[in-house]
């Protein structure tokens, strides 16, 4: 690896936004940063690491929440106009980053900003309108309290209609746990509060326009790069048929038959009417053309229509989670309740998994409420509660780990680190199972993806029962995703990319000449700086665990008689991370990393 | 098994036999063969001679497909189509047996067949597709020897329309029985690297896939995690897991499951996955 920086990238800015002073500093984006941890989210990870005073209070103005683009950000690179949001979450208590799809991330390059660092807390609701590189805090008050989709076409109207909306809705204003922030309307940072922290800060939105002309430090060869790696994702039947026909949602079906879909807040992994909520059946009744963002040729996005209303979605996991999660087969009303949570600005994720569990608390007695498994009576309205934290609502605001506990119950929250984990129950595929529990951010199946070697055969199948190398892929898988959401690019593209692809499009795109092997380290140093940053804030090993409802065993399905074998592969993933048996980086492997 | 992706490319002939194939589809199949250096290209004969002009100068072969799928056309018609197709260009020929003549034990008609097909490939390579989905061991045996008999170049597993792809079991049987200096070829429902790797470990020295560029593309994970290449559950690879009584004859249906009764992996035949 040469330590040449590209001027391209490197001529973008760090800005660095005090909300409570009202004031912008503009700063160089050092070799160091760009060469140890590239973009997105590894730039985000090492600021709050370095910026953020230990034990701060996720909702307070000292928390930083940076909104970072990577060196492929706008550029030809199939799928280079995602960004990342990295804070300390309140949800999880944890280094959070959430990434978002839409087209938020180019303007910010083309603004000429490799991050947004922001700090403080305004005196009032507050918008940034960011044209170009100038920029102006403007009063929020008229949009204040106002949903996602009329607040993002007020500031549209207010400032370019060409421009781009990161905002948050009631739930980030009312500084939710679960609260998102929301970007094309429908795309959301969803993950972890991010919304909330925004919302602490008394920042509405982030308006940008960019119009400035990116550089490629080698044109020619980023051609050959993007034309090959196009190519890939046009022989992927993955990436070329399932997710264009169907989007995320084909995996209902698959999952369920593999016994997987959680069902009932987990207790089953298979759903009766899984058809009814189908990839297909949203094909048949509600879709009506694909989504595209920035950049991507997959086209994964649905666009809907119930009872008129053009609705973004709903994806897998939010189908999942309004649905069978919760005993629901009426994908209207599901699609529905996936866009109230948009316009709210909420996580579907974990607002579906935590009303799932709350309708478990109900079953088991542990709460008084209508809220039964299958019913969507008063659920929408429910939903709205959680938003503006009122009655019941304000209690699963706080997520299924703080509702769970607050009944006496706590095993029956289904989270890892206080996320709520997302649709694939973790006793039928082995090694997402250490994934979950050894995810940085918690309960969440993107840090490494093992649902495509288990389940779907990508790059090959593995044994999904198997526990044996489970934690060497975990690993991999890890340090990979860490490195390509700093570039930063979609998750999907792993379906027919190569490690050697991203390295060849980073190599194009700047002057970082870098092998595969290089690349999976720089992810490596980023996941395990975020590792130190969970340890200082007391997290340990105790806290790489699953819920204690895995270790019995489905009852039916096609992971039958499956439990999940953690304890099992745990110690060799700290080995072969480099770690002790309590799960803390040695001096060894920090020197190796450079940390 | 050490093999490097130069080496596992020149396994492939690279396919596309899809009845709806349009000629965008030969093109970029051609173009991908080119870039990857593949051994052939296997293709319907209506396009032989699109593809030679797209290969030519090259080293990538042009194979045709010959009484294809099914193998019941007059000897006479797979010399024919042969004879044209070499004579278009093709350099390798991958013809159907008699599957009904096997059948019937009548092995000098399944002999003659292929005798006039080599008869009129000239200097081109033939091999001979066995649909294995349709044989016991007995047959599948009994039709390598006559394929080494009648001078084919190679014994192949099967079309990928039939009732069963490769599997490394029938590779290594075919392998056994015609030793090591006739070509077998794997083909059928070959879509990963491991799938390869598993074909070429039990004896095949050709691999016939649609999905050579995802084989090798894949096979560049294997130098990251060794667990890509872990040995499968023995069923995942059996041909008793592939039998079909919607689609092959009960005898044949029932040859396979009688299998599983003496298995020694019977035990782990738990789930399908």
């Amino acid at each position: 690896m040469t330590d040449e920086v590209s001027q391209s990238y490197s001529d973008t800015k760090l800005l660095r936004i005090s909300l409570t002073n009202q004031t912008v500093k503009q700063q160089e984006l050092t070799p160091e940063l760009f060469t140890y941890y590239l973009g997105g989210r590894g730039l985000g990870v090492k600021l709050v690491y370095d910026q953020v005073i230990p034990a701060v209070s996720p909702l307070a103005p000292e928390n930083l929440l940076v909104f970072a683009i990577g060196p492929l950000t706008a550029s030809a690179a199939p799928t280079g106009g995602r960004v990342a949001v990295i804070t300390k979450s309140p949800l999880t208590g944890t280094i959070f980053d959430s990434n978002c799809g839409g087209h938020f991330g180019p303007q910010l390059r083309r603004a000429g900003f490799a991050a947004l660092v922001l700090q403080g807390r305004a005196k009032s609701p507050t918008y940034l309108w960011i044209n170009d590189r100038d920029v102006e805090f403007r009063s929020a008050k008229d949009v204040w309290g106002q949903e996602v989709s009329p607040s993002t076409d007020y500031l549209l109207d207010e400032t370019n209609a060409k421009a781009q909306v990161a905002c948050i809705g009631p739930g980030g204003e009312n500084r939710v746990h679960l609260a998102s922030i929301m970007n094309d309307k429908h795309r959301a940072a969803g993950r972890g509060g991010v919304g909330a922290v925004m919302g602490a800060k008394h920042l509405k939105a982030i308006v940008i326009h960019g119009t400035k002309q990116i550089s490629i430090n080698d044109p020619e060869k980023l051609d050959v790069v993007v034309n090959r790696t196009r190519r890939l994702i046009k022989k992927d039947s993955i990436t070329n048929n399932s997710l264009p026909v169907y989007g995320t949602a084909v995996l209902v079906n698959l999952i369920n038959e593999y016994g997987m879909l959680p069902t009932h807040n987990f207790q089953e992994g298979t759903f009766n009417d899984a058809e009814g909520v189908s990839g297909e059946k949203l094909l048949e009744r509600f879709f009506t053309k694909r989504y595209h963002c920035f950049g991507c040729p997959i086209g994964c996005g649905r666009i809907s229509q119930v009872q008129g209303t053009e609705i973004g979605g709903p994806e897998y996991e939010t189908i999942w989670a309004l649905g069978p999660q919760c005993g629901i087969n009426d994908l209207e009303w599901i699609t529905t309740a996936n866009h109230r949570c948009n316009e709210l600005g909420l996580d579907t994720i974990s607002v579906g998994s935590t009303i799932g569990c709350a309708m478990e608390l109900v079953q088991k007695g542990y709460l008084q409420s209508t809220h039964e498994f299958g019913n969507t009576a008063e659920l929408l309205n429910l939903i709205d509660d959680i938003a503006h934290a009122r009655g019941l609502g304000k209690e699963l605001g706080q997520g299924s780990k703080d509702l769970a506990t607050r009944y006496n119950a706590p095993q029956l929250a289904m989270q890892v680190k206080g996320l709520e984990m997302p649709a694939y129950d973790p006793r039928g595929v082995q090694g997402h199972a250490l994934a979950y529990a050894t995810s940085n951010r918690g309960g969440c199946h993107l840090r490494a993806y093992l649902i495509g070697p288990e389940i779907l055969g990508s790059p090959v199948l593995v044994d999904r029962d198997r526990v044996e190398g489970k934690a060497g892929l975990v690993i991999l898988f890890q340090n990979l995703s860490a490195a390509m959401d700093s570039l930063v690019l979609c998750r999907f593209t792993t379906f027919a990319f190569g490690v050697e692809d991203y390295a060849d499009l980073l190599s194009a795109a700047t002057s970082l000449t870098i092998s595969g092997k290089e690349f999976l380290k720089i992810g490596e140093r980023i996941w395990t700086l975020e590792r130190l940053f969970n340890i200082r804030e007391g997290f340990s090993a105790k806290d790489d665990c699953l819920p204690p409802r895995f270790s019995t065993p489905l009852p039916e399905g096609g992971s039958r008689n499956r439990v999940s074998h953690l304890e099992e592969m745990l110690p060799d993933y700290y080995r072969l991370r480099g770690w002790d048996e309590t799960g803390q980086p040695t001096k060894s492997c920090l020197k190796q990393l450079n940390l | 098994m050490s093999l490097t992706v130069e080496e596992l490319v020149k396994f492939i002939d690279h396919t596309r036999l899809k009845p709806e194939t349009k000629r965008a589809k030969i093109l970029e199949l051609c173009e991908e063969a080119l870039a990857y250096e593949f051994a052939t290209v296997c293709i319907n004969p209506v396009h032989v001679e699109y593809a030679t002009d797209l290969l030519k100068n090259s080293s990538v072969d042009v194979c045709v497909v010959v009484g294809f799928p099914l193998g019941a056309t007059l000897s006479e018609v797979k010399a024919f189509e042969v004879k044209q197709a070499v004579q278009k260009g093709a350099t390798e020929v991958d013809m159907v047996i008699n599957i009904g003549a096997l059948k019937d034990k009548n092995y000098d008609l399944v002999q003659s067949d292929i005798e006039a097909v080599v008869s009129a490939a000239d200097d081109a390579i033939v091999k001979v597709i066995l649909e294995t989905g349709f044989l016991i061991d007995e047959e599948k045996q009994k039709a390598c020897l006559i394929c080494k008999d009648a001078g084919a170049h190679f014994v192949k597993t099967s079309t990928g329309f039939g009732p069963m792809g490769a599997t490394p079991y029938d590779v290594q049987l075919m392998r056994e029985t015609v030793g090591p200096d006739m070509g077998v070829k794997a083909a059928g429902g070959i879509r990963s690297f491991k799938d390869a790797l598993r074909m070429i470990d039990a004896g095949a020295n050709r691999l016939g896939t649609s999905s050579g560029v995802a084989i090798v593309e894949g096979f560049r994970w294997a130098g990251y995690s060794d667990t890509f290449l872990e040995p499968d559950k023995p069923c995942w690879t059996c041909p008793s897991r592939q039998a079909s009584l919607g689609k092959q004859p009960k005898e044949v249906y029932l040859w396979y499951k009688q299998r599983c009764v003496t298995c020694p992996h019977r035990d782990q035949n738990v789930f399908n996955d």
